[in-house]
């Protein structure tokens, strides 16, 4: 009678494997040995005897499908935000890094951009003198925004 | 009636979980019988453990096996130390959240 039980529940886990191709396989076998602690937890702790009892074990844990789908979802849910939403140190402090990085990044354009007109401007004469650049031929404005330089 | 339970549950059910672990640890199969209590939380069970996983991986929960009494070894969850936050900031921003759909709704006490 045991070894019947176990066929259910040994079906059961692997019907659920076989959705699970394409998770990390520590994850695979994280989840089968989660799902078998459970129904082993439910029939020593409620004393579930009848493979009648085990099967109603097994459909309140819910459909291979749905539970694998869920395991799906749950991994992806991971992998595009590890922790899901901001509220904890880590997410707003990597927010906050990226309008500095952003800015960064235009400034060196705006740089870049200041650099070339330069060169257009100063193209026929010999002899630029580039750390001198920015003060004469580009506009105020667009000087401006590079720190620094 | 069934997508909305899910769509409200997703994304909520994980600070329920965190809050559950907040004082004592618990086992899987605790947390997750304790789920099947709420009718309105209602999901398949099978579906708490790739939540309990991913919560581990997140840092908001670690885990350990250990000993039963009465059966298999059981795993226990505990709360982190950014769980702790996460569930902190939850919290606050739950009870702006709520005001503001129920503002909107018209679910109220005033409305």
């Amino acid at each position: 009678m045991r070894t019947r039980h176990n066929d259910v529940v040994a079906e059961y886990l692997s019907e659920v494997d076989q959705r699970l191709a394409g998770l990390p396989v520590l994850q695979r076998r994280e989840l089968l040995a989660d799902l078998r602690a459970h129904v082993e937890s439910e029939r020593s702790e409620r004393n579930l005897g009848s493979e009648g009892e085990l099967i109603e074990v097994l459909e309140r844990l819910g459909s291979p499908e749905v539970v694998a789908a869920a395991a799906h979802e749950e991994a992806e849910a991971h992998r595009i935000s590890p922790p899901l939403v901001g509220g904890f140190p880590p997410a707003p402090r990597q927010r906050r890094g990226w309008p500095l990085v952003a800015a960064v990044g235009a400034a060196l354009v705006v740089l870049f951009c200041l650099f070339g007109m330069f060169f257009a401007v100063r193209g026929g004469e010999s002899a630029p003198m580039p750390e001198q650049a920015p003060a004469y031929p580009a506009p105020a404005e667009e000087v401006r925004p590079v720190p620094g330089r | 009636m069934a997508h909305l339970s899910t769509s409200l549950r997703r994304g909520t059910l994980e600070f329920c979980v965190l809050a559950m672990v907040e004082h004592e640890d618990r086992y899987g199969t605790e947390i997750v019988r304790r789920f099947g209590e709420e009718p309105n939380l209602a999901a398949s069970e099978g579906t708490i453990y790739p939540l309990l996983s991913r919560l581990r991986r997140s840092g908001w929960l670690d885990s350990k096996w250990a000993e039963s009494p009465t059966g298999p070894p059981r795993r226990y969850y505990s709360l982190t130390g950014s769980g702790r936050s996460a569930l902190e900031h939850f919290r606050t921003e739950w009870v702006s959240f709520r005001q503001t759909v129920d503002r909107l709704v018209g679910t109220g006490e005033t409305a």
